[in-house]
Order: C-alpha cells, then sequence, then structure tokens
C-alpha cells in the first residue's frame, strides 16, 4: 500500500519539471522532488493556519459588523 | 467563450435603470443592447448569504447560512461569523475549476480566509485586517499592496462626518476597480467574478440625499453631486472593463439586493418583553444595550430575537435550549400565536405595517444549520430591528448603531451582455438563476446537473 511506503511518484508536466531543474541550478536543492516537496509543504502549512478566524480576528470583525448594523 | 461577472452590492434596479440613467452611458448601454431586469434577491436578502446563492445556485436553507452571524447551535449568546469554510458547496469557479478553467475572484462574500483556486483569489470585506492573508496564491497579496498600498476591504460610514466618508468610498472603490482592471489585462483568466461593496455603503450612508420620500431627506446639492459622482466613477469603470473584453466575453452585472428607505428601527426585544416572552432579571441601566450584556431570566423566557436589517426570533424549547421552558408539544401552537402578534405590530401612529413572519421551512425546501424560528421582514423590511434595549420607545427613527439611511429591499439588478449583440430585452428574473446561466455559458450546465434554469435569454448571448 501507498501509505506504507515513504515516498510516492506524482506526475509533473515535462515542461515544467525541466523549467524546476534550471531554477534550483546552484541552489541547496539537490532535486526537483527536494524542491517541490518544500514548496508544497510551505503552501500547505499557510493553509491549515488559515481554517478560519482565530478569536482576535473573529473580535474584529464583529466589531466591524455591529458597527455596520448587522448585528445587534 | 468566457463570463466576467461584476458585482455591484446593493445596486438597486430604480437608481440604475431609471434615476440615475443619464449620468450612467455605459450601464444604460448595455441595458439597451443586452438582456436585463430586476433580479430578486433570496430570503434573507442580504449581502450573506445572496452572494453565494447566485455563486452556488443552493438556497441559504441548503448553504446554512441565513445572514450575517450563524449561532452556536443550541446556546443563547454565541455567534459565529461565517467564513469561506463553512460554504461547503462548489461555487460556479470550483465547478470550472475542475474543468481546468483559471478564475480571478475579488471580494466575493464570504471568501476569507481566500481558499486554493486554479486562477486568483482576492477575499472580502469579512477579512480581518491586510495584515492578514487575504489572497490565493499567498504571493498577490504583496503585489498588491506593492500596485495599490491604500487598498480597503471596507470602510467604517456610521459616523457623521459624511464627506470625509464619501471621499473614503470612493477612494475604496476606485483601487478596487483598478486592481481588478489591472489584473484583467496582465492574469490569465477564463472567468472573473468581483463584488464591490462600496455601493451598499453610499446606499447606507448618502440615501438621504436623493430620497425625497425618506424622513431624513435633506435637499444638499452639494452631497447628491458627491453621490451621482461615485455612480459616474463605477460606470466609468465598467466601460475600461468592457474595453479589454472581446466579443467572445459574457459580461454580468448583478446586485445580491437592492435598498429602499429606511422608516426606522424597531426594538423588538423589548417588545417581546411588553407582550410577556422575554423576562430579565434585573432592570436596564442604560439606553441602547445587548441583550447579550443583560441578566436574562432564561428559565422563564419564552423568545428572544436579534436584530439587523431583519430579525430573527427564537423560541426557549424545553431539551434544546439549556434552560428551555416551552415544552415540544406546545412549539406548534406557540409559533402561531407569536406569528399572529408579530404581523399585528402597528407603526409609531398607529398605521398598519405589512409585516411578514415564516419559518425557514416555509421557503426552503431544505434546512441545514442552525437557524431561527422564524424570520421577520417589520413593514416590507421598511423598518429594520433593533436587537438592543433601553430606549423610552420601540421605535426608533435613526438606527439604534449609529447613522444609517437605507434598509435593504428584494430587488435586486441584473444585465447580461455581450458586445455587438443587440438584444434590448427587459425580463424580470431571480437571483437562483446566476450559477445555472454561468454554466450553460461554459456548456457545463448539464453534465454538473445544478438545480434551476438559466436566466430567460440565455440563448441570445450565447
Amino acid at each position: 500500500m501507498a501509505t506504507d511506503k515513504k515516498y510516492t511518484t506524482v506526475s509533473l508536466p515535462t515542461p515544467l519539471f525541466e523549467k524546476i531543474q534550471e531554477k534550483i541550478k546552484g541552489t541547496g536543492f539537490t532535486s526537483v522532488s527536494d524542491y517541490v516537496t518544500f514548496v508544497l509543504r510551505e503552501i500547505l502549512t499557510h493553509g491549515s493556519e488559515q481554517e478560519a478566524f482565530n478569536a482576535e480576528d473573529e473580535k474584529k470583525v464583529k466589531d466591524r459588523l455591529r458597527s455596520l448594523g448587522y448585528l445587534d | 467563450m468566457r463570463v466576467a461577472v461584476i458585482g455591484l452590492d446593493c445596486a438597486a434596479p430604480d437608481l440604475i435603470f431609471n434615476k440615475l440613467k443619464g449620468d450612467l452611458p455605459v450601464l444604460s448601454r448595455m441595458t439597451s443592447e443586452g438582456i436585463s431586469g430586476k433580479l430578486r434577491s433570496s430570503d434573507p436578502p442580504i449581502t450573506v448569504p445572496a452572494w453565494m446563492v447566485m455563486s452556488t445556485g443552493r438556497s441559504p436553507g441548503e448553504l446554512g447560512l441565513y445572514g450575517f452571524r450563524s449561532r452556536i447551535p443550541n446556546s443563547y449568546n454565541g455567534i459565529k461569523i461565517p467564513t469561506s469554510s463553512d460554504i461547503k458547496f462548489d461555487t460556479v469557479w470550483d465547478i470550472l475549476g475542475k474543468r481546468n478553467k483559471k478564475s480571478i475572484i475579488i471580494a466575493v462574500p464570504p471568501s476569507y480566509p481566500p481558499k486554493p483556486i486554479p486562477g486568483l483569489m482576492v477575499s472580502d470585506f469579512l477579512t480581518p485586517g491586510k495584515d492578514k492573508e487575504f489572497t490565493y496564491p499567498p504571493g498577490l497579496k504583496n503585489e498588491i499592496l506593492r500596485d495599490f498600498p491604500d487598498y480597503q476591504f471596507d470602510v467604517k460610514f456610521r459616523k457623521p462626518e459624511k464627506k470625509q466618508i464619501i471621499d473614503e468610498i470612493y477612494k475604496m472603490t476606485d483601487t478596487r476597480f483598478k486592481m481588478a482592471e489591472k489584473m484583467l489585462k496582465e492574469k490569465e483568466w477564463d472567468f472573473f467574478f468581483m463584488v464591490e461593496i462600496g455601493i451598499d455603503r453610499i446606499h447606507h450612508a448618502f440615501w438621504r440625499y436623493i430620497d425625497q420620500e425618506s424622513h431624513l431627506y435633506e435637499d444638499d446639492k452639494e452631497m447628491r453631486g458627491k453621490f451621482i459622482s461615485y455612480f459616474k466613477m463605477v460606470d466609468t469603470h465598467i466601460g475600461k472593463m468592457l474595453d479589454e473584453f472581446d466579443e467572445d466575453t459574457v459580461v454580468l452585472v448583478v446586485s445580491d439586493h437592492g435598498a429602499k428607505h429606511m422608516k426606522g428601527a424597531f426594538a423588538i426585544n423589548q417588545w417581546l418583553i411588553k407582550e410577556g416572552y422575554l423576562k430579565l432579571k434585573s432592570p436596564i441601566k442604560k439606553a441602547g444595550v445587548s441583550l447579550e450584556d443583560l441578566d436574562v431570566d432564561w428559565a422563564h423566557t419564552k423568545a428572544w430575537a436579534w436584530g439587523g436589517y431583519y430579525a430573527r426570533v427564537f423560541l426557549n424549547i424545553k431539551g434544546r435550549e439549556p434552560e428551555g421552558l416551552i415544552e415540544k408539544g406546545n412549539v406548534r401552537s406557540e409559533l402561531e400565536t407569536l406569528k399572529e402578534k408579530l404581523k399585528s405590530i402597528k407603526g409609531p401612529h398607529g398605521e398598519q405595517w405589512n409585516t411578514k413572519v415564516f419559518e425557514p421551512e416555509e421557503v426552503y425546501p431544505v434546512v441545514n444549520g442552525d437557524r431561527s424560528d422564524l424570520f421577520v421582514y417589520l413593514d416590507d423590511l421598511s423598518w429594520r430591528t433593533a436587537g438592543t434595549l433601553g430606549y423610552d420607545t420601540d421605535y426608533l427613527l435613526e438606527n439604534d448603531t449609529g447613522p444609517d439611511d437605507a434598509v435593504h429591499d428584494y430587488d435586486g439588478i441584473y444585465i447580461m451582455y455581450r458586445k455587438n449583440k443587440k438584444i434590448g430585452k427587459v425580463i424580470d428574473s431571480n437571483i437562483y438563476r446566476i450559477a445555472p446561466t454561468i454554466l450553460e455559458l461554459y456548456r457545463v450546465r448539464k453534465k454538473y446537473g445544478i438545480k434551476g434554469e438559466p436566466l430567460e435569454g440565455t440563448e441570445y448571448v450565447e
């Protein structure tokens, strides 16, 4: 089963693969896989922090909605 | 074929098609050459949920979205502000995205936090602040703030400095359109949908300068001039967008609801106290206090309400609310009695009101999420409701939360237009037809199986 393996394969369009290969030349990234993993982790971490409002955000938005007359 | 939706929050048919017609050459041309009419909003006719009804083709009942707040199930004071995470159905851009169509989505409520889509998304006025990630992809935010450092999600309009507010709204709208125009020019897109909230703010803050029927009417040439200049600016921007669009782009100008002058605000929780439905443990010490700040005697309370442009009334039911009073077997009779009492509320001078009261199940085929037991449109929405208490009278001629001139009306607008197609038809329609129209134009409506029909006459622009 794929879940038992440490790594699995995804497909990238060849021109994109080549673009990444070019981009990481001379950088700390040793392979396209390394780079893609890094970028995806970054994006997904961002995403999970963004699930909804934290308490402070919710208060900010509530205060604004109250001043707009939507909550009273 | 591409579709571009330009959403003008609160744009009202009588203003766009009639009173301001001569001042708006672009919208007037689109109206005379395209298909246009009134667009009946959802129930309730409120920004949230109306834009999502338009974007998904689903009712507020299905979406489980009845306004700018949702009750934390069965609680007395727990509320939650809807976010993009609460939208459990595919929007038209989600459906198009699955078919490799790239979208540019700007400020469609509620869209914070922005969701990943094939394309670009900027979140709406419910975004907590510019310090947050308000775009997808995240890097787009830096680009926007570099090019448009003054970009604003919204303005605060309930303050007395009228001239300052109108200038702020003008600047906010002008900037958002400039940003949208830049994105249309520079980015790759197959579908475009933006919402401009400034029109709604202008209506609420400045309706008194253009409607002689309003009890707040002021004959102020300068302010009226500023009001009209604002709409001319919007019209000019739409003209610039049309210049960008090719002959294969269908343009939809739409609004989520309309507007009319506010007659006043009715303090509904005070009324519920007088009618014996709501009990407090201690007296109210100051005017304008919220129910959540009072010591409510829940064990002896039968009903309480939330205010806003419509009222939501909750029954205190045994087994549902923490200190429920009404036995389950009596809910029906209590509902019927309360409905009749609400409908018989008269105006401040004893005049008859045309109040509409309904249960969610009466208007939605499916009812999801925590909803109030009754929805109330006081005097057909002309009176808004104040949930706050402590006033000498139940009838407040000004809004309880600061100056406000307008309430919502059922009918918004739509104009469907394509360059070089001369159609010139007026057909009134409803908000549930917008999502099917968009999908029909991309030829995916039947494959996706969305409920509802496209706007009548869609075939003329295909």
